[in-house]
Formats: C-alpha cells, sequence, structure tokens
C-alpha cells in the first residue's frame, strides 16, 4: 500500500516580480510520520518553498497539497504548525503571552498554551518579555507555537540556525520527541550534520531545483563509488605500481594517501600485489563520502532540469561536471 | 473575526506605544490645551496683545466651549498622535515577519485585518470617550476654580460633537493605518502620514485656500473636511482669527466617511495581494 503524503508538491515554480526565478519546477513528497530534511546552500530555494507550502506566497505555477489540502486553505492550515524563516513574535510581550495571541488567531484553547510550553521546556521562563529571550529560546517559542494546534505536520524553517552546541542538541532531541509523537516534520536546513542526525529522507534543491531525494546512505551511494584509501611506504613505488595496475586517472594523492577509485572488492588482491613487491601497506580501506562530499557535488554546480520521477527511492539527475556539455 | 479581534485587542494593550501615545494626547489637551491655557489668560503677561480681551478668551476653556476646544486639538496634535497609532498598529507587524506568524494560523487575510480594524475602531471610539470625559470634567473645574458660570452645550450638541471626533479620529487612524500597509514600514507611514499632514494639509492647505483652481482641489483634502465638521461648533465669543470654511459640515462629514471607507477597502486589497515574504 502506497505511503500517506504529508506533503506533494508538483511542478511548484515560483517567479518573484523582480524576475528572479526562486523555485523551479519542484516535485517532493514528504511521507507521513517522517522527519524530511530539505537541504540546499543560502539562497537555493528553501524558504521561499516553505512560504509557499506555508500559503505565505502564491506559486507562479505548479501545485502542492500540504496536509490533505491546497496550502494556506483553512482545511490546511488547520492541520500544519510552521515557523518560517524566523520565531517572529511581539518584543513586548511575555512568551505565554505571545502564545495566547497565535491561540486566539488559530481558535486553539487557551489550556493548549501550556502543555507546549512544557514541551519546548519554556515553563520556566515563559513570564518574561520576549526580547529579553535567548535565540534558542526564541526558536523553542517558535516550536511552541507551531505546536499550540497539535499538527499533523510541521515546517521548520533552520530549527537550529544561531544556536549553541547545547540548544542544538536540545532542538534535535526536541524534534525527534516530535517524530515519536506521530507527526511529520518537514525541516529546512544548510546543516549537514543537522540533516544527518535528524531525518529519515533528504531533498536537496540547488538553485531552485530538487537535485535529489532519498534517505542520506541513498544519497552518499547515489553520488559515486566508495574508494579505497591506501596508506603505503614508500609512497611513490606504490603510486607506480598501482598505476601501472589500474591505468591512469584512478589514483589520486591526498595527505600522503592514496585514493584508489576502484570496487571495494579488489582491496585484498590490490594488498597481496602491494606486499609481494615490497611495499608496507599500513592502513588500507573503503573510504566512504561524506554527506558533505556528496551535497557539495550536488549543489557546486548548476544542475540541469532532470526531474525526479514519483515513487523513485533516489533521483538521479544529470549534473554538469566543470567543462562538461549539456 | 472575534478571535481575531481578540488577539489584536490584547496585542494593542499591551503595546507600550499606544500608552505613551495617547498619553501625550492627554497632556496636550489638558495641560496646555486647559491649565496652561486658563493660567496665561487669567494672569496675562504686560505685553498680551489680542483683539479678544483675555477675560473673553479664557472662556475657551470652560464647558460652553468644551466642543470647539477639544476638536481644535483633534484636527492637529489629534491627527498627528492618530496617523502614528494606526501607521503602528499595521505597519510595525505587517511589514514584518510577525505576519507570518499570524498568517499561517488558521483566519483568512481578510479575516485577520478586518480583526484589527474593528479594533482600531473601538480604541478610536474609547479614545473619544476618554478625551471627551477628560476635557469636560478639566473645563468644570477651571469654570468653578474661576468661580465663572458657563452651561454646558445641549445634549444633542454633545452627541452630535462626540460623533464628530470619533470620525476626525478615525480619519488619521485609517490614514495611518493605509500607510502602514502600503508602506510596510513604520517609519514610512508615520513619517509620511506626518509630512502629509503639517505639509499638505496644514502648509499648502493655508497658502493656497484662496488660490482659484487650487481650492477646489482642497475641498477633497479631509484635513479640509474637517474643517468644515469643526465650523458647526463655533467659540461662544467672536474669534477675529476664524477663517471662512471651503466646505460645509454635510459635505465635510461625508467626504470623511468616504475616506475611512476608501482607507479601509484599499488597505484590504492591498493586504490580500501582497505577498508575505520574498523578494
Amino acid at each position: 500500500m502506497a505511503q500517506a503524503l504529508a506533503v506533494e508538491t508538483h511542478g511548484l515554480t515560483k517567479r518573484y516580480a523582480t524576475g528572479v526565478l526562486a523555485v523551479n519546477d519542484l516535485n517532493l513528497e514528504v511521507r507521513t510520520g517522517e522527519v524530511y530534511g530539505f537541504l540546499g546552500p543560502n539562497g537555493a530555494g528553501k524558504t521561499t518553498t516553505l512560504r509557499m507550502l506555508s500559503g505565505l506566497l502564491h506559486p507562479t505555477s505548479g501545485s502542492a497539497i500540504v496536509a490533505g489540502a491546497a496550502p494556506g486553505t483553512p482545511a490546511s492550515l488547520a492541520r500544519l504548525g510552521a515557523m518560517v524563516e524566523a520565531p517572529a513574535f511581539y518584543p513586548y510581550l511575555s512568551g505565554r503571552d505571545n502564545l495566547r495571541v497565535v491561540a486566539r488567531y488559530a481558535g486553539v484553547p487557551k489550556s493548549r498554551i501550556e502543555p507546549v510550553l512544557e514541551q519546548v521546556d519554556m515553563t520556566g521562563r515563559s513570564h518574561h518579555t520576549f526580547k529579553t529571550y535567548s535565540t534558542g529560546m526564541k526558536q523553542r517559542l517558535g516550536v511552541a507555537a507551531a505546536l499550540l494546534k497539535d499538527p499533523d505536520l510541521l515546517i521548520l524553517d533552520e530549527p537550529t540556525s544561531g544556536l549553541d552546541p547545547q540548544g542544538t542538541v536540545e532542538m534535535r532531541a526536541l524534534i525527534r520527541d516530535i517524530r515519536r509523537e506521530g507527526r511529520s516534520v518537514m525541516l529546512s536546513s544548510h546543516l549537514l550534520n543537522e540533516v544527518e542526525l535528524t531525518c529519515d529522507r533528504v531533498g536537496v534543491i540547488a538553485k531552485g531545483l530538487l537535485v535529489a531525494e532519498g534517505t542520506v546512505d541513498e544519497l552518499r551511494a547515489r553520488s559515486g563509488a566508495s574508494q579505497l584509501l591506501v596508506r603505503a611506504s614508500p609512497l611513490d613505488r606504490a603510486q607506480a605500481l598501482l598505476e601501472a595496475l589500474l591505468g591512469p586517472g584512478k589514483i589520486q594523492v591526498r595527505d600522503q594517501l592514496l585514493l584508489l577509485s576502484v570496487e571495494p572488492s579488489q582491496a585484498a588482491s590490490l594488498n597481496r600485489r602491494l606486499v609481494s613487491d615490497g611495499i608496507d601497506v599500513s592502513e588500507l580501506r573503503v573510504s566512504e563520502q561524506s554527506l558533505e562530499d556528496v551535497f557539495l557535488q550536488l549543489t557546486e554546480e548548476p544542475p540541469t532540469p532532470t526531474l525526479p520521477q514519483k515513487g523513485a527511492g533516489i533521483e538521479n539527475p544529470t549534473i554538469p561536471r566543470k567543462g562538461g556539455g549539456e | 473575526m472575534i478571535a481575531s479581534l481578540g488577539a489584536d485587542a490584547l496585542k494593542m494593550r499591551k503595546r507600550p506605544a499606544n500608552w505613551i501615545l495617547f498619553g501625550i494626547l492627554m497632556l496636550v489637551l489638558l495641560l496646555f490645551g486647559y491649565v496652561l491655557t486658563y493660567i496665561v489668560l487669567t494672569h496675562p503677561p504686560r505685553n498680551f496683545e489680542s483683539r479678544v480681551p483675555a477675560g473673553i478668551l479664557k472662556r475657551e476653556v470652560f464647558p460652553e466651549n468644551l466642543l470647539p476646544d477639544i476638536l481644535q486639538t483633534v484636527s492637529t496634535i489629534g491627527a498627528a498622535i492618530m496617523i502614528i497609532f494606526g501607521g503602528l498598529s499595521t505597519a510595525s507587524e505587517f511589514g514584518w515577519l510577525r505576519v507570518q506568524t499570524i498568517l499561517i494560523q488558521k483566519p483568512g487575510r481578510t479575516v485577520v485585518l478586518l480583526g484589527k480594524l474593528l479594533d482600531l475602531a473601538i480604541v478610536t471610539f474609547l479614545v473619544s470617550v476618554v478625551v471627551l470625559g477628560a476635557a469636560a470634567l478639566t473645563s468644570y473645574i477651571l469654570a468653578n476654580i474661576d468661580g465663572s458660570s458657563s452651561p454646558w452645550p445641549s445634549t444633542v450638541m454633545l452627541l452630535k460633537g462626540f460623533g464628530a471626533i470619533w470620525l476626525e479620529l478615525s480619519v488619521w487612524t485609517a490614514f495611518g493605518m493605509f500607510l502602514g500597509i502600503a508602506f510596510r514600514s513604520t517609519a514610512g507611514a508615520i513619517g509620511g502620514g506626518l509630512i502629509y499632514l503639517f505639509v499638505g494639509e496644514a502648509l499648502i492647505g493655508q497658502l493656497f485656500r484662496d488660490t482659484t483652481g487650487v481650492k477646489e482641489i482642497l475641498k477633497f483634502l479631509p484635513g479640509i473636511n474637517a474643517g468644515g465638521v469643526n465650523a458647526t461648533f463655533p467659540l461662544t465669543f467672536r474669534n477675529p482669527n476664524a477663517t471662512t470654511q471651503l466646505v460645509d459640515a454635510t459635505r465635510g462629514t461625508i467626504t470623511l466617511l468616504a475616506y475611512v471607507a476608501v482607507f479601509t477597502i484599499l488597505a484590504i486589497l492591498i493586504f490580500q495581494r501582497r505577498e508575505v515574504g520574498g523578494s
């Protein structure tokens, strides 16, 4: 049975009046009950997408279904909690009064305020004015406001932005708690570690285009073959021998290590050959690409608009390399 | 809309700037408009010159002149205060990310704005009540201190006067509110509103009020129309400084009501269509 979707977009596009194409033909799916990381560099179109999903911006073309209804409609907003761009509250009101204001707009009973304050661990400071809060407390109040409606779906825009390490850890734990309650979470970030530790699946956006979607492991795998990492002595002899065996272009030297672009299954035979030629091998292991490598590879070049297909676990868009053609 | 009204009322009640603004209005009205005026006119300086004797002039602060005295303040400092109040109420949040926080909740944009407009109308009504009540009490006290008898305006005139105060305060509040939404900037709304009031209305309106052609245009300005309404409530003594009004009270009232409606409709249209965030 197909998994229910919390968010789905079809060709979602936003071109501002200034001519800037912020989001281009975006197709993504957030499944019910998952934490979906929306990853991209600054200016990639993350916040614009989240604004469209929250009904704050109208798409130039395309459509979306958010929490079962069109974005911005009462049916969608009733099941959606969101904090877009930054937690924005009234500086002269206390945290509790700010939540009272939000609750009134949302038509939520006052009795919801106390539980959400407890959930984000803000009960003790809820009587202080918002302007006295630290960045972390402001972020937590933003999450509390998003939780007021007891929503099925939470959209959080860079929830750990500006937080210190302790605050970041607490925010991650809070997001995991929210997920355990059965809610879906879509969070945007440009912090890879955060996404890796928090998200079930990831969508990568660059220059308005979705360039990949899948689990973190799937993204790593899609970005290219693993490498063999060899520490050998003498290095020059090892390099010469391996070049003779593998051919040119398969070997890189970095930090006194040889990086071999070969199948990991070749490790044993290469090791035997090096040792039999009198070369000492002190380290030989598979080196997987970090998410950072994957992210940079996906986002550093302008992607061609090869769009992900629905239902595929990993998308595999064509990403031209430097010097490459269309 | 009631929920939006309640949310807005909470924000408005707790915003310190609002209390400061209305404090300034009361201070100017009561201290400068009544107490200091009475003291100066009771003990005029030796170089005091006026075509009306000070003993007559000071009757301006007595109950018989309650309405013209209040309306004079309402048309000047009151207008400025209400432009700032209206501008703050919208620009301070509709120009910032806070409007996102509001619009992500359930109500639609029109409901959100209508809640705010209703709240502004209620606050303006309450300010009118307080202004009229405080001025009446002060004038009563001053007349008693002076030992003078001064008749109150009739009930009908009091009601009409209250309506005029509320209408004029509402026009300037609506103007500020509209500018706040149009500019999405507190500085733009307040600056634009005050420049219009002091340059467009006060300066140009006075300089060119007798210039043929310009005069016809001036007849459409809110301040000029407010002057027409104010003329319905003359001082009990002949004021040699009084100017001829360009419009009568009926036209003035209709024009002011039209301004409230136009500012409200334009604000709703802009707010409905405008995108929140983005470049």
